[in-house]
């Protein structure tokens, strides 16, 4: 055990035990450790196997940046043991490796296989014989990964949620900088969000113990009324917007103002075996003896390049840990070095660690003067722990993304902020502030600023702001010596990426082979593409680069900041399964009815009731009811609602007598049919226009384009969803509706394209006499409310004449009898009304102009090339829809559009697109289906009822 | 002819009924007949869902579109209606959508005397419920993007927008209690996201009933 005794600002409750397991042994806890401390107490050493070699790896970090600790957690892949915090019961278990975390057979790639496997082997090694890459590939997939999904769909689902939160100021990052920004804007008036990814705020002062100060400082934030969402990572920016992954919840913050307060991330070295388990970065230490009270090793050479190493060699030696050297890159490491040598602690400046041995864990280190290869002033511990620390980077990728800009700065040895966009701010270690009270006055600056940007400013607010930039202006750099770009080589493989295993070596195979920009070096080397997402490989590698090419750091320059900044779950970003769904108000009694319903654009439509050509026939030689309601419905109204529609249509609206129907094709400025439906005068200035379903919302939105454009006198409602809609069909229609009704139905009195209004059952209806399936049909419409109680009284009423529902397939099978468009189907963005057998619809002599007005008079002086006909096929096979026309070469010169059995005629048929030369009747067109030819004959008039005599009867 | 075929109103025994009132009576609702509408009253007592959050069916509110001059809607309203916020008159809300549109939702008004104002019906246009309670907020939070904090959407406000991926409109009718309007065919999916959400929250539906025990703010 590795337990210590008790820390001044530890986060365990000793007193609770938490019981999990590892890989199927027991691990006791406590509460407030995570899964990697009480492991590491247990005297877990290695806690995953590498992503390519199967290296084992230990943990570094202790922060969740890195992907040492990544393991499945009751199933689940991706977790990082580091942050998971230990919770009874749960099950642990190691990922990427086979059989056992202890024996990893695939370690062979790395012992054996490495001058087979440089970046990209898989597509040179396994690039031949090209027909085993389907079983090279399922290897490949079962050696590589990070763990494995779980099979069953149902242990799949969790719940997760959305939660939107605007906000006047975000606040990224909850450590001494974000909390003193938070409590500035929000002491001004401003709402604030803080989100922080820590289990509770306070970053980098907890590892120092200052736990109660800390506490008072968050007491006083909360009691500003900032929301803190602890837990909390933010995974981008996205215009103004912030996703804050907490649990199981995304919350999507806007605001109007934000603040990033991400702190800086630790920087690894890059040395021979600096993968080593037992190889740990110095905050990760630290979070180890101070949040846990976790020993990380009984004897430790620390290296380092800035007081970061130190600081931790002094809090170690504090916990009992022997500090057997120290190697500091610096030539004059400072007072901390010479009171740590003053204890008998050996410093080396200007020295570096340049091997980690062992072979399970760390028993060696070699340390030795900086930039020198092999042998040399070198001096070799025993040691079980090598702390190292790299320096520190910016933790600015959110800020980029935002727009923000970075430039090299040599002295600090990373890239640092060099321009933030409005609305941005940056405070802490992010924004270059170095020191604890700098730290909390760049917080309390941007804070300040950001609510000063909002218009909170006070004049005590803005004297302090004044002063805070006085007292910021001032140097507070501490010293650091900017980390060689790898040290040891030749000594053991140096890693520069260790979520992909790529090491030094493999960037400079990736400049030779001509990747020599860091963004083809990422994709090929795949480096900085991992789980860590750059945190702990970008420098090293651009710093490799510029070794490599000579190029200055800076013309090397960083990659590309991409969202997420953290490794999440798909179905954190897939929030809740709901999918908007439109139902008709008679949708229920479809079920009812056996209806097979389907999608039909954003509506649930019933398809057909089981037997679609038996629902046809019943149309034709009985009667039939369908539910309409999906079809667009918009009432146009106003002193210039004629002239409106005579505008926006190619025929004649205006004198349309009230009480009467015109069907009407809408189209496009270059003459284009969009979209078909009829239109009845209700009254003088009236009109009630129906459109297909599909285009309803696009009909509106044209119509609103226009009206607002034209500025005519109208106005325009949508009662699409407000009125339901039945189709009454069939021989037997006129007398079930004289059943239902007071109206006198007779063909006199109620002509085909009437309009009339009456009770049906009780509601008030508008009732069109028109003919989509080519049967007497009447489309009564009526207010939803009384969708199923309309519905019940027709089927009632029709039951004695065999009415049937039909349902929207045996539409389709009635409306092509007739050979009645439908557009989108039969028609494409190509499609003209003289080339789809409509010229009849356009009128060129109206006296006004009207939309696609010029582009229809330059198509009515051309013969099209194809025109759309009907055919039918003798030998009952059904081409599929999109079957292709072929001349006589073979060449393909048109297409199927529809085609179905006709259960009335017995026969195929069908609408195509043909070359105009055959659009006769008489004429055989060849049709190419899958293989199949078939010769059809052309017909141009409807199939059914070609004088339209029943429809008009 | 004219546009009364717009209007819920029939005789025969025709009863209105909301579009949530399949899954309303799948929650237990009772239902009883008022003013021609089948309404869901009421619900198993849920009390600790009215310290979360409830929602109601109120499908059955009249709704009718003024359109005319902005001039004349004023006139009609018989105060300047602004945009963004919905004006109290009686039981009814008043809500500028446009410069040349209005929406009444609440009550049918007498207009005859207005001059240059038409109206239309479009009471079965919206579905509607009424959400309320200390977490109504959080409760939109989990499926739509406006804004609802009070000194940006404060009582009364009135803020059309997408909500659950659908076009609506929010009244804020008090502290805690929002009138929600959205399309009528959405309504048993609008149910379900309410539902899903709310119920996630300790919440759950109530009957019309219950919406007396609210004061509306006006």
């Amino acid at each position: 055990m590795s337990r210590l005794g008790k820390q001044p600002g530890e986060r365990i409750a000793r007193d609770t035990t938490v019981t999990f397991t590892f890989d199927g042994k027991q691990v006791q806890a406590h509460e407030g450790d995570t899964i990697a401390s009480a492991l590491y107490a247990a005297g877990q050493r290695t806690f995953s196997r590498s992503f390519k070699y199967h290296r084992r790896r230990g943990l570094m970090c202790v922060a969740g940046q890195c992907p040492n600790c990544i393991c499945a957690v009751d199933g689940a892949p991706g977790a990082r043991a580091c942050t998971e915090p230990a919770r009874e019961g749960i099950t642990v278990t190691h990922v990427n490796a086979t059989p056992s975390l202890e024996f990893d057979a695939m370690r062979a790639t790395d012992i054996f296989g490495g001058p087979f496997t440089p970046p990209g082997f898989y597509y040179k090694t396994f690039i031949k014989p090209r027909r085993l890459w389907p079983l090279y590939e399922k290897i490949l997939r079962n050696a590589a990964g990070l763990g494995k999904l779980r099979k069953s769909q149902p242990e799949r689902e969790w719940r997760t949620e959305y939660r939107r939160r605007h906000a006047d100021v975000l606040v990224t990052g909850g450590g001494i900088a974000g909390l003193n920004a938070a409590l500035a804007a929000a002491q001004l008036g401003a709402d604030v969000v803080l989100a922080d990814e820590g289990a509770e705020p306070g970053g980098q002062r907890l590892i120092g113990g200052e736990v109660h100060e800390i506490a008072a400082l968050v007491e006083r934030v909360r009691g500003a009324g900032v929301e803190i969402i602890d837990h909390g990572s933010a995974l981008g920016y996205f215009d103004g917007m912030v996703p804050v992954w907490q649990r199981d919840t995304l919350h999507q913050v806007r605001a109007a103002q934000h603040v990033f307060a991400t702190g800086a991330i630790e920087q690894p070295l890059v040395f021979a075996g600096n993968d080593l388990p037992g190889v740990m970065l110095a905050g990760g230490a630290r979070r180890l003896v101070s949040l846990y009270a976790v020993s990380p090793g009984r004897r430790a050479v620390v290296a380092t390049t800035s007081d970061r190493g130190l600081d931790a060699a002094v809090a170690l030696r504090a916990a009992g840990v022997q500090i057997v050297a120290i190697a500091d890159l610096r030539p004059d490491a400072g007072d901390a070095a010479r009171a740590l040598r003053a204890d008998g602690v050996p410093v080396f400046a200007g020295h570096t660690v340049i091997e980690a041995r062992g072979s399970k864990h760390v028993d060696h280190a070699v340390i030795g003067a900086a930039g020198i290869g092999s042998g040399g002033d070198e001096h070799e511990f025993e040691c079980d722990l090598i702390v190292v620390s790299g320096g520190a980077t910016p933790a600015s990728s959110l800020l980029l993304q935002a727009g923000a800009e970075s430039a090299y700065d040599p002295a600090r040895g990373h890239f640092a902020l060099a321009a933030l966009p409005d609305g941005l701010h940056a405070a802490g270690e992010v924004a270059g502030a170095e020191t604890d009270e700098t730290v909390a006055w760049s917080g309390e600056l941007a804070g300040l600023q950001a609510a000063h940007a909002l218009g909170r400013a006070t004049d005590e607010s803005t004297a302090r702001v004044t002063e805070l930039e006085g007292l910021l202006a001032q140097p507070n750099a501490v010293a650091i010596a900017v980390a060689p770009p790898v040290s040891g080589e030749g000594r053991g493989k140096c890693f520069a990426c260790l979520c992909e295993d790529v090491t030094s070596k493999d960037v400079h195979l990736s400049i030779e082979e001509g990747y020599d920009s860091i963004e083809l070096s990422k994709r090929y080397t795949t480096v900085t593409m991992g789980p860590c997402q750059g945190r702990m490989c970008q420098l090293p590698s651009v710093r490799l680069m510029a070794q490599e090419t000579g190029q200055s750091l800076q013309q090397v320059g960083t990659t590309t900041a991409r969202p997420p900044w953290v490794s999440v779950p798909m179905g954190i970003l897939g929030g809740r399964p709901v999918e908007p769904a439109k139902r008709s108000a008679i949708h229920d009694r479809h079920r009812e009815l056996g209806a097979t319903v389907k999608w039909a654009g954003d509506w649930r439509r019933a398809y057909d009731y089981g037997d679609p050509e038996g629902e046809a026939l019943a149309v034709n030689r009985a009667a039939g009811l369908i539910d309409v309601s999906t079809l667009g419905k918009l009432i146009v109204r106003g002193p210039d609602a004629g002239a409106f529609l005579d505008r926006l249509y190619p025929n004649r609206f205006a004198n349309l007598k009230p009480g009467r129907i015109r069907y009407g094709v809408i189209s496009s400025d270059a003459g284009r049919i969009v979209d078909d439906g009829t239109i009845c005068r209700i009254d003088d200035e009236t009109f009630y226009v129906t459109t297909t379903s599909s285009g309803a919302g696009a009909v509106e939105e044209w119509f609103s384009w226009w009206l607002a454009d034209w500025g005519d006198d109208v106005q325009l409602t949508d009662v699409t969803q407000g009125l339901s809609a039945v189709n009454l069909a069939g021989p037997k229609a006129r007398e079930i509706m004289g059943a239902v009704t007071d109206l006198d139905c007779s063909n006199e009195a109620f002509a085909y394209m009437d309009g009339k209004q009456a009770r049906i059952a009780g509601v008030d209806c508008l009732i069109l006499r028109i003919g989509f399936v080519g049967e007497v049909g009447y489309e009564i419409h009526f207010p939803s409310a009384y969708g199923e109680h309309v519905w019940d009284a027709l089927m009632d009423a029709g039951k004695p004449h065999g009415l049937r529902p039909f349902g929207l397939e045996p539409q389709r099978i009635l409306r092509l009898q007739k050979m009645h468009i439908l557009v989108g189907q039969d028609t494409d963005s190509e499609s003209t009304p003289f080339a789809a057998a409509m010229p009849w619809i356009v009128k060129l002599d109206k006296e006004d102009d009207f939309i696609g007005k010029w582009a229809l008079e330059h198509y009515a002086q051309q013969t099209p090339t194809t025109a759309l006909v009907g055919f039918t096929l003798p030998n009952g096979h059904v081409p599929t829809e999109g079957a292709v026309v072929v001349d006589a070469a073979g060449t393909p010169a048109g297409q199927v559009t529809s085609a179905r059995h006709s259960p009335v005629l017995d026969r195929t048929i069908g609408m195509a697109w043909v070359p105009e030369a055959l659009a006769h009747d008489g004429a055989k067109i060849t049709i190419s289906d899958e293989g199949v030819t078939l010769v059809a004959d052309i017909q141009t008039r409807p199939f059914y009822d070609p004088d339209g005599e029943v429809l008009r009867s | 002819m004219n546009l009364d075929f717009l209007i819920p109103a029939a005789d025969d025994g025709a009863l209105a009924h909301s579009p949530m009132e399949p899954p309303a009576r799948k929650a237990g609702a009772r239902f009883e007949v008022r003013d021609g509408w089948n309404v869901a009253v009421e619900f198993p007592s849920r009390s600790a869902a009215e310290d979360a959050v409830t929602w109601a069916d109120v499908s059955h509110l009249p709704k009718v579109e003024l359109q005319g001059a902005s001039a004349a809607i004023d006139a009609a309203a018989g105060v300047e209606l602004p945009f963004g916020t919905a004006v109290r008159q009686g039981d009814a809300w008043w809500c500028r959508l446009t410069g040349t549109r209005a929406l009444i939702v609440g009550a049918r008004p007498a207009l005859e005397s207005a001059d240059g104002v038409n109206t239309l019906d479009v009471t079965s246009n919206f579905a509607a419920l009424t959400v309320m309670g200390p977490l109504a907020r959080e409760t939109f939070a989990r499926f739509c993007a406006l804004d609802l904090r009070p000194h940006v959407t404060p009582v009364n406000a009135l803020r059309p927008g997408s909500i659950g991926r659908q076009p609506g409109i929010l009244i804020r009718e008090d502290e805690d209690r929002y009138l929600f309007l959205f399309g009528w065919a959405t309504g048993e999916y609008m149910w379900s996201v309410v539902h899903d959400a709310a119920t996630h929250l300790g919440g759950g539906p109530v009957g019309t009933d219950a919406l007396a025990k609210v004061a509306v703010g006006a």
